[in-house]
């Protein structure tokens, strides 16, 4: 009896040392990128994992100092703000619509388009994006954050399937007696549908609205001027640790790091929540 | 997920689009004259029964339509077929002492607007075409003595029976606009010459017909093309499915472990993972490029531990180097590539696989207890294939969304990574190039839109016959799957 405590013991120790040595794997990078944002010595530290010395200068000068012209942080921060709200904006309600659609209403052809749908999502988003580039150009919406607010907005119906997967467990009988008493088929969206769907209507808000922060790929191409007050956060920070800016800029790149990470990763801890319910439930269904 | 993909339409489509001109033809033969009138003006058998808005919104739209056709339309679909002949030529004005440009054509435009007159005239002419149905079912309305509808009615309808139509309108649009016409315009450029000699405004360039495609599988000296093209395939599917499943079974482990009845503290250990999770991966994905340089902190580290010295006594490092060439050789890059992946991608499975263990019945483990059957057992035969049913459609689209993910790739290698095959360097492809990079640095370093425009397609025929073949074998399985309740 005795023996089979200690193996118990042992098991329950050996288990949470793995985990605790797992945790720190995973936490290694964000605590480098943590030191290395207080770091004294501005290039990037080859010698030692932590810093020699810590200062906040940094955070100040990223913040603040509107002379360093490779780090403008304050001015992509909004730039990518104000391209996030509106493009969140157009995209919530389109991915909200077709969804309504796609599953709550029955109409000649909604197959078809469904199956349209997949066969567009088979081809790399970045091909169509050579043409758009040009499209865009032709109407001067290079190097403009209207255009980006398009290249985000403009095709997001097309991600209606995790919304879809929600519509569909809202029961229909609800629908059906609202229908009964006259509500048209706008007022059962707006009256019964909306409101029922909390979750999924702050999951797509915030998907689309973290997009503009992690894309990185689309902004380098519309946003190729060269001037840095044009870029959003992705680019600029990108920008900061090229060949040229590394050795006076990495430890302002962790400082930048960390500044973004915070709202992002709020966000995302309240967006993974209702993820994993789509995923889950929405495969369930099949 | 599945549905999307079982439910093509099962009706022969030919059949569909005879079915459509049949039924136009039929109303129109027995249609009464202003439904014969309205293939002439649009608007006709509208105004005949009163419907005055309606009539004057057709009329109007084939107004416009018309004169699209005459202007636009015609001045680019005229020259479609070459796709320019007129070349650009700076040409000196008199008046102004000037250098001015003559009236040249630009190839790249005339195919862009092209397809786009195209993409409208077939629209209009569908709606031409319907127009007669709608009417010839207004003539029957009248003639039984039903109400007619008023433009107030079809406003109404539009909120309520035709609510679908007021939804899809806009996205719709926007999903032509920004992915269809685009993805119709570069699958064009690969039957055309468009690269860097051949590139609008300064020369024209014209359709080849299936050029391209022979120099991605000739076979010849000169052509390297197909050498790289080889190369970067491979590579891509064996990145694809690494990483999806090295994830997938990880994140797996990884939650059943925490999600063990003998782990104290799950929510801590949780959060611990979920950290670097929420930190934007562009961020992440540069540090750790930095973190992994030849002459960075790994490497220093590694030196320091005297793991450089042991690699290369037995020989995984090149003897001349004095750094392990973490993501510069093509061996250990491609490796580091799918490891530092699974440093990104095993805490998001994570987290879905733990959403999907908790819905897992508790009974099936309750019997399986009795029966005396060990944790290990339970694992590979109840928790596996419960996980493999509910996220095998997750399973798929990982695998595509892998085949095209840009963002680990080209963080991890740009301007790192430099290739020694000349055969590849010459296709500007490199060893740890995915299609859609390559394809990327086709377009942006070397202006060569044509072969971009032949990958961009592959990489389309790869997704689609893995996406058919797994989905058929999912739908086939599904079938005797114990879980379907």
């Amino acid at each position: 009896m005795r023996k089979n405590y200690a193996l118990h013991g042992a098991a329950f120790s050996l288990r949470h040392l793995v985990l605790f040595a797992l945790a720190v794997f995973w936490l290694i990078p964000i605590i480098w990128l943590l030191f290395n944002s207080f770091s004294e010595f501005p290039g990037l530290n080859i010698r030692r994992f932590f810093p020699d010395g810590f200062t906040l200068a940094n955070y100040e000068i990223l913040l603040f100092d509107t002379t360093d012209t490779v780090a403008r942080f304050p001015v992509w921060f909004m730039n990518t703000l104000q391209i996030a709200i509106f493009s969140c904006i157009i995209s919530s309600i389109f991915v909200l619509m077709v969804s309504y659609a796609m599953s709550r209403m029955r109409f000649r052809g909604r197959r078809t388009l469904m199956s349209i749908g997949v066969i567009l999502g088979l081809f790399p988003g970045f091909l169509a994006m050579i043409a758009v580039y040009f499209i865009l150009r032709s109407f001067g919406l290079t190097n403009n954050h209207w255009g980006l607010v398009l290249i985000y907005s403009g095709s997001s119906g097309l991600g209606y399937l995790i919304a879809k997967g929600f519509f569909d467990t809202i029961s229909e009988t609800l629908s059906e007696s609202a229908r009964l008493d006259g509500a048209t088929e706008f007022q059962v969206f707006r009256m019964i549908i909306i409101p029922l769907s909390k979750p999924i209507i702050v999951y797509t808000v915030i998907t689309a609205f973290l997009a503009p922060w992690m894309d990185f790929m689309f902004a380098r191409i519309m946003l190729n001027s060269g001037i840095a007050t044009d870029w959003t956060v992705a680019i600029g920070l990108f920008n900061m640790i090229d060949r040229n800016f590394i050795n006076t800029h990495f430890a302002r790149f962790c400082a930048g790091g960390v500044l973004i990470s915070i709202p992002i990763s709020i966000l995302f801890v309240i967006m993974q929540k209702f993820y994993v319910e789509g995923i889950a439930g929405g495969s369930v269904k099949g | 997920m599945t549905g999307t993909l079982a439910t093509i339409e099962r009706k022969n489509p030919f059949r569909v689009i005879l079915d459509f001109f049949k039924g136009i033809a039929v109303d129109f033969a027995e249609g009464g004259l202003f439904v014969k009138l309205s293939l002439l003006l649009m608007g006709a058998g509208y105004f005949r029964r009163g419907q005055i808005v309606k009539g004057l919104i057709m009329t109007v739209f084939q107004v416009v339509i018309i004169f699209f056709a005459f202007t636009f339309a015609a001045h680019y679909l005229s020259r479609f077929g070459t796709l320019g002949t007129v070349e650009f030529q700076p040409v000196f004005n008199p008046e102004t002492m000037r250098n001015e440009f003559n009236d040249f054509d630009h190839s790249f435009q005339i195919l862009l607007y092209g397809i786009i007159s195209i993409i409208v005239l077939t629209g209009a002419l569908f709606i031409y075409l319907k127009n007669i149905r709608s009417v010839r079912a207004l003539e029957v309305r009248a003639k039984q003595g039903k109400r007619i509808p008023t433009f107030i009615d079809d406003i109404k309808s539009a909120r309520d029976e035709k609510f679908y139509i007021t939804l899809l309108a806009l996205p719709c649009i926007g999903i032509v606009l920004f992915t269809i016409v685009p993805l119709v315009v570069m699958i064009s450029v690969a039957f055309t010459n468009y690269d860097q000699l051949n590139m609008p405004p300064a020369s024209l360039f014209t359709w080849v017909g299936l050029d391209n495609f022979k120099v991605l599988f000739s076979d010849s000296i000169t052509d390297t093309f197909s050498y790289a093209f080889g190369i970067v395939l491979s590579w891509t599917l064996i990145w694809a499915f690494a990483a999806t499943f090295s994830n997938y079974f990880l994140g797996i482990g990884l939650a059943s472990f925490i999600n063990n009845k003998n782990t104290r503290f799950k929510r801590v250990w949780r959060t611990m993972f979920i950290v670097p999770a929420a930190v934007p991966q562009f961020v992440t994905l540069l540090l750790i490029r930095n973190f992994f340089r030849d002459q960075g902190i790994a490497n220093t580290i590694a030196s320091d531990l005297g793991i450089t010295d042991f690699l290369i006594r037995i020989g995984m490092v090149p003897a001349h180097l004095s750094y392990i060439p973490f993501l510069t050789d093509p061996t250990w890059a491609r490796t580091m590539i799918i490891l530092i992946n699974i440093w990104i991608g095993v805490p998001f499975m994570m987290l879905i696989a733990t959403g999907v263990l908790m819905n897992i019945p508790k009974e099936l483990y309750e019997s399986a207890r009795i029966d005396g059957a060990s944790s290990f057992k339970q694992f590979t035969k109840i928790t596996m294939p419960y996980m493999l049913f509910v996220t095998a459609p997750f399973l798929v689209t990982q695998v595509v969304h892998n085949i095209n993910n840009f963002n680990v790739i080209f963080l991890l290698t740009q301007d790192l990574y430099r290739t020694t095959d000349q055969m590849l360097s010459v296709s500007n492809a490199r060893e740890v190039d995915l299609l859609v990079t390559w394809l990327y640095r086709l377009t942006q370093e070397q202006y060569d839109y044509k072969m971009a425009s032949v990958i961009g397609i592959m990489v389309f025929i790869v997704s689609a016959l893995f996406t058919l073949l797994a989905f058929n074998l999912i739908i086939n399985r599904n079938k005797e799957d114990k879980f379907q309740l």
